[in-house]
């Protein structure tokens, strides 16, 4: 790639001594620039349907991938070359600052690709398929609900409660002197919890920081029976699930929102090119 | 001739005359007086064993009454308190050491024994407890055996021995650890027993009780009398009393013409023996594979074949010298017209009932028919009945034998004059799931052929056993000891009900020497299955077991790893299968994680393949490199699927032409149901998913080696 770049460098110092003013792309050289340009443009688009036909044996999609990378950044002198550092009339000015911002956008993506992935696996030790994030979240949802119905049913029997305890597989059962605990925790579980469970990607809940959900089991650890810290075991490793979660779709949506920009952009990109080469042509 | 004169006697102040030699129990039972008795039964000898029946004759010590001879003049009293005393004692021990309440008691309530104890007011004992349990012996079909109920009464030996004649249960051990046993201390299953049913008729308690195949009920209305039964020569030899305490067990159905008995791939518990009539059986799905692909045709396909340049349409290492298709009856299909008759006298779906293995075929009715429909209870009765043992190996030498034999394809270049010279000196030998049938070490005196259920070959090594294969019906094993030092070098244990074909070495050296083509494949074949062995040993060997363990990896010869610090989720990789496949993705990107790599949920290539256990036409087996190989003529059941433990096998449907001729149901073209799993995109130079991945985060690997240099900070080795 290096030596691409020096021989358009070469060629375009060759092409530039013989036109020293006025715009260049509409030289002998400025085509060739304009050209290659224009292939590299096509080539860089050709990669979305690459990735739409993965089965086709066109060379692997890293191969593609890595050309991709590469003439990407081939295609900054080719281009800069092309204009001779000149950008002319609206439209050429708007194809070459499209393509700079297509550019840079893909770098940024490079950039987040390579480092994201290990952010990810290190950050999001619960992760799950991305189209699966609802469904989950929901099944989280209903195992608490399910948590603090049992609580609420039991206490409200006999004042005396009955939990499993899973790691002896014994049964527990504590007297209660006072409901006041137990109304304590269904009134945070409905007034905070419930509700950073049943939304996606609710960033602005306190308990989306781990510190705070923290703070406030502790709390209720203090409020509530020993018994029945089991429960509140449950939901604070729900409450972590459901932050891992939160994070993936954060994390996930950094990961390929970029892309939201990309190509859209590259194929405006295109269409100005051909636009852009059309007339150029014409009035050559 | 001289008759004994009769003896008079009192018992509890009533005079009687009764024959010489009479026992005090039988004076007492002939004039209404009763004495209560465990171990005695008037059709078995008397042997005292459990001093219940003691009566006070006036002599030092109380006496058995069912041993002790009248005599003139004997004053002899049944009742008294003290008596009482004495007989609640011996309850008393009896229930320290028996369940409360036994088997018996809870189903039908008439344990004798605790009977006795709720008269006599000791169901709770003053004597503790046996601390260590006798255990249950739940191998036989038909009967459970409780040795924890047993109060060693013996009646059940006396049975057994006096009333049938079959001298199978003794006792064994001595003093607090005597139990009963049967033969050489097998187990019931395992041993000669005919089932008959005499001893759990016998048996006083829950300690042999009758085995209802729980949660299977046969049309009553097509029941048999038990007479009727024993009329038919198929039952010739069975015990009535079995039949009686079994009965709706087996019920006899009519068939019209073109009925369907049952079709294939459907999941029953019932064996059927043909009593008129003739069957059809079939393979009614179409053969064909999920991928199978249509010649490009056209423009747009002609372009996507050059983009999509599959290799082959046949799958590599597929069989295609297949000549015959093994399924569960007496017959095999022939590959091209996988149809065949059974006539009567011929029982099948025998897989099905004593394994609970999918119906392998369809049958239909030829002709209108009648069949015995019977459960496994009676199924496996009627195996141990020499009678039918004897006819239904009669039947597998003249009709299956040949097809049997030349159904693995080594052998299909057979002469019939050879088939013949064999046919009557083959053994049909069966073995009870668990059994061995060689062990490695042993001499090698033959050659094996399954005809029914499934083989496990295993070869012990240093910390472990190594499964090396599961054979099913039409597999063979032992030519390596045969061909080799004339050791085994692995064992082969019975999975299930297990049948095979014993060839005895010499008849097996003869076939080598009449057919040099024969010799040679089978040394071939040999040679590679222990060139196949040694290497996945060595692998086995080489790597650091431990960190695998957990995670089930050391089963896997090839897994799909994401690298997760490449990876950007971006599904490429599922996409790509899914395309491969007809759109449907046999791979999901989720699964367990180990370090950072994620090991996708995908074929695994299992060393211990439990997918292949279960298949009942054998569709699904290992090719020379163990990749799993799904064959054409699946059926569609569904047992691989449920036989894999990661979940890695998919039912899906697909588009076939139709086939006429055998089934009418199947002559268009139609969706049909076909088991299918990565076949590492067999048809392309590397998997779609591989090939697919912009970031070189998905990698097929060989675990052993890949996670083992890993580990060492070696750095991966990609296969």
């Amino acid at each position: 790639m290096a030596g691409l770049t020096v021989v358009a460098i070469a060629i375009y110092v060759v092409a530039q001594q013989r036109h020293f003013t006025g715009a260049f792309g509409g030289t002998g050289g400025g085509l060739f620039f304009g050209v290659c340009g224009f292939a590299l443009i096509v080539f860089h688009n050709l990669l979305s349907l690459r990735k739409r036909f993965p089965v086709w044996r066109i060379g692997k999609s890293q191969t593609w991938m890595r050309a991709h990378l590469w003439f990407g950044l081939l295609t900054i002198p080719v281009v800069i070359f092309h204009t001779g550092f000149v950008l002319g009339g609206r439209l050429s000015a708007l194809t070459f600052w499209l393509c700079m911002i297509v550019i840079a956008s893909g770098f940024v993506g490079a950039t987040l690709q390579h480092f994201m992935p290990r952010l990810m696996t290190q950050r999001v030790p619960m992760e799950t398929i991305y189209d699966q994030i609802d469904r989950v979240q929901g099944q989280l949802l209903a195992e608490a609900d399910g948590l603090i119905k049992d609580v609420e049913a039991t206490a409200a029997k006999s004042g005396v409660l009955l939990f499993k305890n899973e790691e002896k597989g014994t049964a527990v059962a504590t007297a209660s002197t006072s409901l006041e605990p137990f109304e304590e925790l269904r009134s945070v579980y409905q007034q905070r919890l419930r509700p950073f469970l049943a939304k996606r990607g609710d960033y602005g809940n306190p308990l989306y920081q781990r510190s705070n959900a923290k703070g406030l089991f502790f709390r209720l650890r203090k409020l509530i029976p020993k018994e029945v810290h089991i429960v509140l075991d449950d939901l604070e490793n729900i409450c972590e699930e459901k932050r891992d979660l939160d994070r993936q779709s954060r994390m996930h949506r950094v990961l390929h929102g970029w892309l939201l920009v990309h190509v859209p952009l590259a194929y405006g990109l295109l269409i100005l090119v051909i636009v852009h080469a059309i007339s150029a042509i014409r009035y050559l | 001739m001289q008759q004994n004169p009769p003896i008079s006697l009192t018992i509890d102040g009533k005079e009687i005359v009764v024959p010489a030699g009479t026992t005090v129990f039988d004076a007492a039972r002939m004039n209404n007086i009763p004495i209560p008795t465990l171990c005695h039964q008037q059709n078995e000898t008397p042997v005292a064993a459990c001093r219940l029946c003691v009566v006070d004759t006036g002599a030092r010590a109380y006496s058995a009454a069912c041993i002790r001879p009248v005599e003139p003049g004997l004053k002899v009293i049944t009742d008294s308190p003290a008596i009482q005393n004495v007989r609640k004692g011996v309850i008393e021990l009896l229930m320290a050491d028996h369940p409360t309440p036994c088997v018996r008691q809870q189903h039908s309530g008439d344990c004798e024994l605790e009977g006795f104890a709720k008269n006599f007011d000791a169901t709770e004992s003053r004597y503790p407890k046996r601390q260590k349990a006798r255990g249950q012996d739940d191998s036989s079909l038909s009967i459970l055996v409780d040795h924890a109920a047993c109060i060693l009464c013996d009646r059940c030996i006396r049975a057994c021995a006096e009333v049938r004649h079959n001298f199978v249960i003794a006792r064994q051990g001595k003093g607090y650890e005597t139990t009963i046993a049967f033969d050489l201390n097998d187990s019931m299953g395992g041993s000669s027993c005919v089932a008959c049913g005499e001893c759990m008729v016998s048996c006083p308690t829950g300690a042999l009780t009758n085995k209802k195949v729980v949660g299977q009920h046969l049309d009553t209305g097509f029941s048999m009398d038990v007479q009727d039964l024993l009329a038919l020569p198929v039952f010739k030899g069975v015990s009535g009393t079995f039949l009686e305490l079994n009965k709706g067990a087996v019920v006899k159905r009519s068939f019209k013409k073109g009925e369907i008995i049952f079709r294939e791939g459907d999941f029953g518990s019932t064996a059927y023996y043909i009593l008129s009539g003739k069957v059809d059986i079939f393979i009614s799905s179409p053969r064909g594979h999920v991928n199978t692909e249509q010649e490009p045709s056209g423009w747009l396909n002609l372009l996507k074949n050059k983009l999509v340049p599959r290799s082959r349409h046949q799958r590599e290492g597929e069989n295609l010298s297949q000549g015959y298709i093994s399924i569960d009856a007496p017959v095999d299909l022939a590959y091209d017209n996988p149809i065949s008759q059974l006539v009567p006298g011929d029982l099948f779906g025998e897989m099905t009932c004593m394994s609970f293995y999918p119906r392998s075929a369809t049958v239909r009715a030829a002709e209108d028919c009648v069949v015995l429909e019977m459960l496994r209870n009676v199924l496996d009765v009627l195996q141990k009945n020499k009678t039918f043992r004897a006819q239904l190996d009669q039947k597998y030498r003249e009709r299956a034998l040949s097809t049997h034999i030349r159904s693995v394809p080594i052998f299909s270049s057979l002469s019939e004059e050879f088939i013949e010279h064999l046919r009557p000196r083959v053994e049909l030998l069966r073995f009870a799931p668990g059994e061995a049938i060689l062990r490695q070490g042993d001499a090698a005196d033959a050659f094996y052929l399954v005809r029914i259920g499934f083989v496990k070959v295993t070869e012990a090594y240093p910390g472990g056993e190594l499964v090396l294969a599961y054979l099913s019906k039409g597999s063979y094993f032992g030519e390596i000891g045969l061909l080799g030092g004339g050791v085994r070098t692995a064992s082969c244990i019975a999975l299930d009900h297990v049948e095979v074909v014993r060839i005895a070495a010499q008849d097996f050296n003869e076939m080598l020497a009449q057919f040099p083509e024969i010799d040679s494949s089978l040394r071939k074949a040999s040679e590679a299955r222990q060139q196949e062995n040694q290497q996945r040993f060595k692998q086995v060997s080489s790597v650091p077991v431990d960190q695998f363990l957990t995670q089930g990896l050391m089963e896997a010869q090839s897994l799909l790893v994401l690298d997760l610090d490449r990876c950007t989720r971006c599904d490429q990789c599922v996409k790509a299968c899914a395309d491969s496949h007809g759109g449907v993705t046999r791979l999901i990107r989720d699964g367990l994680q180990f370090d950072k790599y994620l090991v996708a949920t995908s074929c695994r290539q299992c060393r211990d393949p439990l997918c292949m256990v279960g298949c009942p036409v054998g569709a699904i087996r290992r090719k020379g490199s163990l990749e799993i190989i799904i064959e054409d003529w699946c059926i569609g059941c569904g047992a691989c699927s449920q036989g894999c433990p990661y979940g890695n096998i998919n039912m899906q449907e697909f588009m076939v032409e139709g086939r006429a001729g055998i089934d009418e149901t199947h002559k268009k073209a139609q969706v049909v149901r076909k088991a299918t799993s990565c076949n590492l995109c067999h048809d392309f130079p590397e998997p779609s998913c591989v090939y697919a991945c912009p970031h070189d985060a998905a990698h097929r690997v060989s675990p052993t080696k890949f996670f083992a240099e890993m580990l060492t900070q070696d750095g991966g080795n990609k296969d």
